[in-house]
Formats: C-alpha cells, sequence, structure tokens
C-alpha cells in the first residue's frame, strides 16, 4: 500500500463520521480536496485536519436533524417523542395515582392536585404541621412536579396539536418550579423523580420547537414501541410505589411470596448499592422480588425497543435524556458530605437552562419561519 | 434579505465565486491568497460553510468533472448570492468610508492643535 493509498484509507476512515446521505454526495469530492492538500508523501491526517472533519461532520448531523432532511429517522423520532413524551407523564401519574390509591386510598381533590398518591390528608397536613407560607410553596413545587395536571394538560395541548402553546406550557413548568423554589432557598439536589420530571418538561419544549410537528409525530407513531414503552411506564409507576407488593402478601399466593423472601433476604450485602436504590440493610431480597420483577419488566421492554427500528432507538435515547440527568442529579445527592447548596443548585439547573436556551435559540434562528402546524389529529395511531 | 453582516470566512468563499465557478480546491486555495494566507479554510469547514450558503440559496452546484479518477464538483454564485455579496460590499464601503473620513477629521484635529 502507497502512502497515498494509506492517507486515504485513512481519510475514508474519518469520513464516516458524517451523516450517510451527506457522504453519499460528497464524500468522493471531499476526499479529492483533502488529498489535493496533503503533502506529499503524507500518510496520516494531521490532528488539526481530523478534528475539523469530526467538528464539521458533527455540524452537518445537527444541521440536518433541525431542518429535518435527510435525517429522517431522527426527524421522526422527535416528532414522535414530543408526542409520546407528555402522553407517557400522564400514564406514570395515572399510575401512581391508581397503584397507590387502591392499596391506600384516593385522597381528596387537593391531595391528588399536589401528587401526594395514597396519602389521603396529605395536602391539610402539610398545612397543620408547617408555617402557611412553608406549606403553601411545598404544595405548589409539588403540584408542579409530582401532580397529574401539568402532564394532564401537556398532553391534552399536544393531542389538539398545539405545538406553540403545549411548548410554551412545557417551557414555564420548570421556570415556574425554579423561581418559585430558588426564591425560597430550597435546595434543588434532592429529589430524583422531582429533577427527571422538570428535565422531561424542559426536554418537551426544546423538541417541540424542533420538531417537524406534532402532526408528523401522530403518522409516525406505531403500536409496539408504544406499547412495549407504556409497559415500561407502568412498570415504573408501579415500582416507585411499593413495587409488587401486594401481589405477592395477597391471600392466593403467600407461599411463593414467603419462599421467595426466605430464599433471598439478606444475600446481598448492603452498602453503596443499597444506598443507591434506597435499600435497608438486609431488605435485599424483598426488593428483589417486589421490585425487580418490574425492573426486568422495563429492561426487556427497553430491549425490545433497542432491537426495533432506528426510529425506535433514537426515541429510546431522547427519552433517556431526562432520566440520564436525573441519574446523575441523584448521584451526586448521595455524596458525604454533600456538596453545598449553591454547587448542587447550580448543577441541577445548568441542563434546565441549557434546555431552554437552545429552545429560544432554535425558536429565534428557525421557529418563527417554520409553517403553521395542521390543528387537530390528521391520522390514528399506527396508521404509519 | 438577510442583512446580518457575513463572516469572513463566507464573505471570502462568496467572493471566491464571484468571478465564476470553482471547485472545493480551488475555492480553498483562492481563500488563502485573498487574504493573504490570514484565512485558511480546512476542507471540512469548507464543506461545511458550502451546504450552509447552499441551503441559503446563496450557492449551488455547477457542473461536475472527473480528473484523475476524483470526482471535481464546481460551485457556482446563484443570483440571490451575488446580491448578497454586493450588499455586503456595500456595507463594508460605507463603513470604510466613514472611518476613513473621521481618521481624516482626527488628523486634521491633532495637527491643528500641534
Amino acid at each position: 500500500m502507497t502512502a497515498a493509498d494509506g492517507l486515504e484509507a485513512r481519510y475514508r476512515r474519518l469520513l464516516r463520521w458524517y451523516p450517510p446521505s451527506y457522504r453519499g454526495r460528497h464524500e468522493d469530492e471531499i476526499l479529492g480536496v483533502l488529498m489535493a492538500a496533503a503533502q506529499p508523501g503524507q500518510r496520516r491526517p494531521g490532528a488539526r485536519e481530523s478534528l475539523d472533519l469530526l467538528w464539521s461532520a458533527q455540524r452537518i448531523r445537527i444541521r440536518m436533524i433541525l431542518r429535518g432532511a435527510d435525517s429522517q429517522p431522527w426527524a421522526d423520532a422527535l416528532a414522535l417523542t414530543g408526542v409520546l413524551l407528555p402522553l407517557l407523564m400522564l400514564l406514570l401519574k395515572l399510575t401512581e395515582f391508581l397503584y397507590s390509591g387502591a392499596r391506600y386510598g384516593f385522597g381528596t381533590p387537593a391531595d391528588i392536585l399536589v401528587g401526594a398518591y395514597g396519602q389521603p390528608g396529605a395536602y391539610a397536613r402539610s398545612f397543620q404541621l408547617n408555617p402557611y407560607s412553608v406549606a403553601l410553596t411545598g404544595n405548589v413545587t409539588d403540584a408542579l412536579t409530582k401532580g397529574p395536571l401539568p402532564a394532564f394538560f401537556l398532553a391534552v395541548l399536544v393531542c389538539l396539536g398545539w405545538r406553540r402553546a403545549a411548548a410554551v406550557l412545557a417551557a414555564f413548568l420548570p421556570l415556574a418550579f425554579l423561581g418559585i423554589s430558588l426564591t425560597s432557598g430550597y435546595t434543588l439536589l434532592a429529589g430524583p423523580r422531582g429533577d427527571v420530571t422538570l428535565y422531561a418538561f424542559a426536554l418537551e419544549a426544546l423538541i417541540l420547537l424542533i420538531t417537524p410537528g406534532i402532526a408528523r409525530g401522530w403518522r409516525v407513531l406505531q403500536w409496539r414501541p408504544t406499547i412495549l414503552l407504556a409497559a415500561a411506564t407502568v412498570a415504573a409507576g408501579a415500582g416507585m410505589n411499593g413495587g409488587l407488593w401486594p401481589l405477592f402478601n395477597a391471600p392466593l399466593v403467600p407461599p411463593i411470596g414467603l419462599a421467595g423472601r426466605l430464599a433471598l433476604r439478606g444475600q446481598i450485602p448492603h452498602g453503596f448499592l443499597g444506598r443507591l436504590f434506597g435499600v435497608g440493610a438486609g431488605q435485599w431480597g424483598d426488593w428483589l422480588l417486589y421490585k425487580g420483577t418490574l425492573v426486568a419488566v422495563i429492561a426487556v421492554a427497553l430491549i425490545a425497543m433497542l432491537a426495533g427500528s432506528p426510529v425506535s432507538r433514537r426515541v429510546l435515547f431522547l427519552l433517556a435524556v431526562p432520566f440520564a440527568l436525573g441519574a446523575v442529579i441523584y448521584l451526586c445527592s448521595l455524596i458525604s458530605p454533600p456538596p453545598p447548596a449553591s454547587a448542587g443548585n447550580a448543577l441541577a439547573v445548568s441542563p434546565l437552562l441549557l434546555f431552554l436556551l437552545a429552545a429560544v435559540v432554535f425558536w429565534l434562528g428557525h421557529g418563527r419561519r417554520a409553517g403553521q402546524d395542521v390543528p387537530g389529529r390528521p391520522a390514528a395511531p399506527g396508521d404509519a | 434579505m438577510n442583512k446580518r453582516p457575513l463572516q469572513e470566512p463566507t464573505f471570502l468563499l462568496l467572493t471566491a465565486l464571484a468571478q465564476g465557478p470553482q471547485h472545493g480546491y480551488g475555492i480553498m486555495a483562492d481563500v488563502e491568497r485573498m487574504s493573504g494566507g490570514r484565512v485558511k479554510l480546512r476542507a471540512g469547514t469548507l464543506y461545511a460553510a458550502l451546504d450552509r450558503v447552499a441551503a441559503e440559496g446563496l450557492v449551488e452546484a455547477d457542473r461536475e468533472e472527473v480528473v484523475d479518477g476524483r470526482l471535481r464538483r464546481y460551485y457556482r454564485l446563484t443570483q440571490l448570492g451575488g446580491d448578497r455579496l454586493a450588499a455586503e460590499v456595500e456595507r463594508l464601503q460605507h463603513n470604510a468610508a466613514v472611518a476613513a473620513k473621521r481618521l481624516e477629521l482626527r488628523h486634521r484635529a491633532t495637527g491643528n492643535l500641534a
């Protein structure tokens, strides 16, 4: 192999970072320019040249996603995620409400409003146990993050096809939470569930602005990935509220539950993993029995998604973003001694602000020129 | 039309195409020559810029040739691209004229003071 052949092969490897459709049109052309600009006898691409190609490839990729052109899977995945995210959030709240409510009572409308699922009287108690302003602030922030109404209204707006109204609401929710929390001196680095919800709202705002349209999301919606995601969401909702405890303690299956608990109890030492999953010493057997099954259901559903279409994989990636950010915040909250409140707040707020900033930048750059969505729901799910 | 000032590499890229169609390597060499070696467009940057200005309708593909077994695609300025470049030239000329006049007045003032 000559020096030129080796150099060409290495350039071709670098050009693989470009989107396939772009590479199909321009690979030979760019390669010609690279080879013409190469020094005589050059065997390897220079570091600057390589970085320039990698960086430019990412710019082209992002541009194609934003244009929605030549990037069908990403454009479809963004549109589909924009539709699915609020519906899945609503399903999660509904699961929590029904699952906990059935066991402990549904409570008053105010309890439901602040997301105190299975805790009847929690709303009224908060005013008895705390000063009025503290209780009120806590209830408002709970209503924004744990309550079902924000997800409900967002889902309604998305179903109506009102993209901009939905984007404004999705952006307003985390901003309102931040405004209330920071002016009240709350530490944000505390509740992973709340963090994930806020990141999900901010991501939804961004997606709604950059997506080709809600109508396209409905058109590309398919039953199989939707059912898998719904199953994973219901399993997560049940898992976060006691898992399969009612099932394994039901009268019909006590021997199974007892045998399982005896077999698994105390088999795993308590330590960091215990803290990570909120499991007490000697309770791993119970955890595996009551919640491990649900984790397995979620894992199977997600793996099936990964093995699905390119659009499914991308949807899963986008949906994982708020969870990944929430996981980082949660891991940071486990640090002992805890970081200063200001550092924790900055860490928790940064992704939110980045999402919202990106949404504003995109809206100023592209969104205002975008055409109007067709109102309503143009196609039935699954007809794609 | 977009009234935002053009960045220098984009300005030089459009200038390189003002006289007639050129292929990628020709544009790179021309930009370096016009800027006195100050601006060097690398291949990745050049094609990212071409992709952007093509999306804005300022340039378009002119023709293709195969030279020494390699594809060469020539690009040309569109009517919109020509108008945009002319507007930018006018803006720069106006700014340069204003700056030159102010400097002349300053020299006169400092000369009188001296």
